[in-house]
């Protein structure tokens, strides 16, 4: 998948233009808002909830290592084979060595954020291998080559008729139809096919619980469930963040995650596995393949501040909520997360300078930050990576400002620190100012100051200054 | 090669700035703990009613059979797959099958893990199995997989049944969780809790049953 960050403004702008991505953000974010808070009710105490599940995620990240080894020596215990991969190239190589070596001409993939990071898709089809999303909305996003609009309903935006339209192309659905129920059908028959003959399944997952070595996900369709016990080979991909200490807390962390995501008490599955398959079963795998990714996360490790960031659980209640989400949609964001979780994610996976737009593109006004059921503090982030932007930071890979910017600000400071120096600036640049004035308001401006003004306006400036009036009171 | 990264990945991670782990508070509070006896069942019965399941009560195991007799009627169903599990065993549905006129087939009558997976995605109208536990919290059934109850036979065919005796009803998840893995090295390969039918919404939000899974759910409860 192309990483298309850098277009934030141009993709931004594309897709509010699209009626079937606007007429879903009309009402979809705010319904799945609407049904979060709902569920959040069933809770005697949802503040108290909440938190709980912010100090899990905080213990978690802060014992990480422990915890990583812990699970490991528990998981293989089991019977589980735990792999480690560094990065996005090493993982989609073990994954293509794996399928080869099992002669799987094609997998099922359960939902995985990781491998979506990590492009697998692409790579298996270089090497001759067919992935098959079987999530429905990530088949359909899979079908049309698009990144997924939101993470939990990937293709919620695309409309019926297209849906039709590429089933009837690609799916082997013979007649037309835009019955959501009929499409999603068509989409059963043709992917139970690849389940039932499936040698070698793929899923990502949600928790893993280090006291018992369990590896958990969460689903509505059964098609994760499907990948985990139809195939001979399980192979399951984590982000080394996944970790939590104990299976009582993973509990707790599933009630958080299903209320916050779907407004679900409970999603429809919960499949947990600890090993592969005992003797004697007839279906499950013959041999769980858990691979550990680094992908990044061990260098967002080292800063304590952006670390905070491990702690998401993925639940999407940030993006509903999220005014600008709202506006654009999830395509404008350019990479496999999208709204404020994207907008603290994406920074630190691919460098400041690759995401500048994304933790500017934000009103700062927190509400994603009063729905994280893992207390992440969204807009102190955004403000943490303009900082490290401005001082080029490499560790976060920052670039220097444009040099005429940093010359600018250079003068600003020189000049705020300086009254008399201010005043005289004051003095000069009124007359300039003003006469872009009408009725009182400066709307546009040319140079470099134009992009201040595509979004805002200027007050013209008073004839005289506070200080001027004061003295001749 | 693998262990080369995993030391160098642990050891990015021990080096860098320790934070201090921050204390826990009291666990969280669920309606769910007060609940005792009967309210239970009542809790359980009504919240997967929510979760679009169906839920019949009957008292003893020949009730059960009628029961399901019945609903083979209205559903319509010629052969079904059924768990041995410890509740579904004892009540002997080959033969139950044979007095009805319906195939039974169990996981064991396959040789093979293909011939197996022909009949539990392609023959099964419905699949019957027992729970080690069902949750009032959300109206949730708990499957622990083994020998005698596979994976797919609550997942393949499109009306999946489950007999539930009363006494496995509880209130919240940790009382039904602390069994299955309260001993070490005696986890199941996997267990999964199953709410209501296989659902999506990836289509315009417009949500509907029965994506991959069975689109109906069906809870006996006995006693």
């Amino acid at each position: 998948m192309e990483i298309r960050t850098r277009q934030f403004k141009e993709l931004a702008a594309k897709w509010m233009k699209d009626p079937a991505a606007a007429a879903f953000l009309r009402k979809g974010p705010y319904i799945m808002s609407a049904k979060r808070e709902n569920a959040l009710q069933t809770f005697p105490d949802i503040p108290e909830a909440q938190a709980y599940g912010a100090v899990i995620r905080a213990e978690a990240i802060a014992r990480l290592p422990e915890l990583l080894e812990e699970f490991e020596k528990n998981a293989t215990a089991n019977g589980a084979n735990v792999i480690w991969v560094r990065d996005s190239k090493e993982l989609n190589e073990t994954i293509v060595r794996l399928i080869k070596e099992r002669g799987a001409p094609y997998v099922t993939k359960g939902k995985s954020m990781v491998t979506e990071e990590s492009g697998l898709n692409d790579v298996l089809e270089e090497n001759g291998i067919e992935p098959f999303e079987t999530d429905l909305g990530e088949f359909i996003a899979q079908l049309l080559k698009r990144p997924p609009f939101h993470i939990v309903g990937p293709a919620i935006n695309v409309p019926r008729q297209e849906v039709c339209d590429i089933f009837m192309e690609k799916a082997g659905m013979k007649e037309c139809t835009t019955d959501p129920v009929a499409l999603g059908y068509a989409a059963r028959l043709f992917l139970r096919e690849k389940f039932h003959h499936v040698q070698v399944g793929i899923t990502g997952v949600n928790v893993a619980v280090a006291e018992t070595g369990t590896i958990i996900n969460v689903e509505n369709e059964g098609n994760i469930r499907f990948t985990k016990s139809s195939p001979k080979t399980q192979i399951s991909v984590m982000s080394l963040e996944k970790v939590v200490p104990t299976m009582e807390d993973a509990l707790h962390m599933l009630r958080l995650l299903c209320r916050n995501c779907t407004g679900q008490r409970l999603s429809s599955y919960i499949s947990m596995d600890s090993g592969p398959k005992k003797e004697g079963e007839i279906d499950g795998p013959e041999e769980l393949i858990i691979i550990i990714v680094d992908g990044g996360r061990t260098k967002i490790y080292q800063d304590v501040k952006s670390r905070e960031a491990l702690r998401c659980i993925r639940c999407a209640a940030c993006l509903n909520i999220c005014p600008v989400w709202r506006t654009v949609g999830g395509y404008a964001y350019g990479f496999a997360y999208s709204g404020p979780m994207g907008q603290v994610l994406n920074p630190l996976l691919l460098g400041l300078d690759e995401t500048q737009d994304l933790y500017r593109a934000t009103t700062l006004c927190g509400a994603c930050k009063s729905v994280c059921p893992v207390g992440i503090d969204h807009p102190s982030m955004f403000l943490y990576y303009r900082s490290k932007d401005v001082l080029a930071d490499p560790n976060f890979e920052a670039k220097p400002r444009p040099a005429m910017e940093r010359q600018f600000f250079k003068g600003f400071a020189f000049a705020v620190n300086r009254s008399w120096f201010w005043n005289l600036g004051v003095k000069m640049a009124r007359p300039f100012l003003n006469k872009k004035a009408e009725n009182g308001v400066i709307r546009k401006m040319k140079g470099p100051f134009r992009g201040w003004f595509q979004s805002k306006d200027l007050p013209a400036m008073a004839k005289k200054t506070f200080h001027e009036r004061w003295k001749e009171l | 090669m693998s262990s080369i990264v995993r030391n160098e990945i642990l050891a990015r991670l021990k080096a860098a700035p320790k934070v201090a782990i921050p204390p826990r508070p009291p666990k969280p509070k669920l309606h769910e703990h007060a609940l005792t006896g009967e309210a239970v069942i009542e809790k359980f019965s009504k919240t997967l009613v929510e979760e679009t399941g169906i839920v019949h009560r009957v008292k003893t195991p020949e009730e059960v059979l009628a029961k399901l007799a019945q609903i083979a009627v209205e559903e319509g169903l010629k052969k079904v797959m059924a768990s041995n599990d410890d509740v579904i065993a004892p009540l002997n549905l080959k033969a139950w099958g044979e007095k009805n006129n319906i195939k039974v087939m169990v996981p064991k009558d396959y040789p093979d893990r293909n011939s197996y997976r022909d009949a539990v995605f392609d023959q099964a109208d419905a699949g019957i199995t027992g729970a080690n536990f069902a949750v009032a919290e959300s109206g949730s059934l708990g499957l622990a997989f083994h020998k005698d109850q596979a994976r797919m036979v609550s997942l393949a065919p499109i009306l999946h049944i489950a007999i539930v005796p009363v006494d496995r009803v509880l209130a919240y998840y940790e009382q039904g969780i602390k069994k299955i893995f309260g001993e070490k090295g005696k986890y199941p390969g996997q267990f999964v809790f199953i709410t209501g039918p296989s659902m999506t919404g990836d289509i315009e939000g417009v949500l509907f049953k029965g994506m991959h899974g069975p689109r109906k759910v069906i809870v006996i409860l006995i006693g």
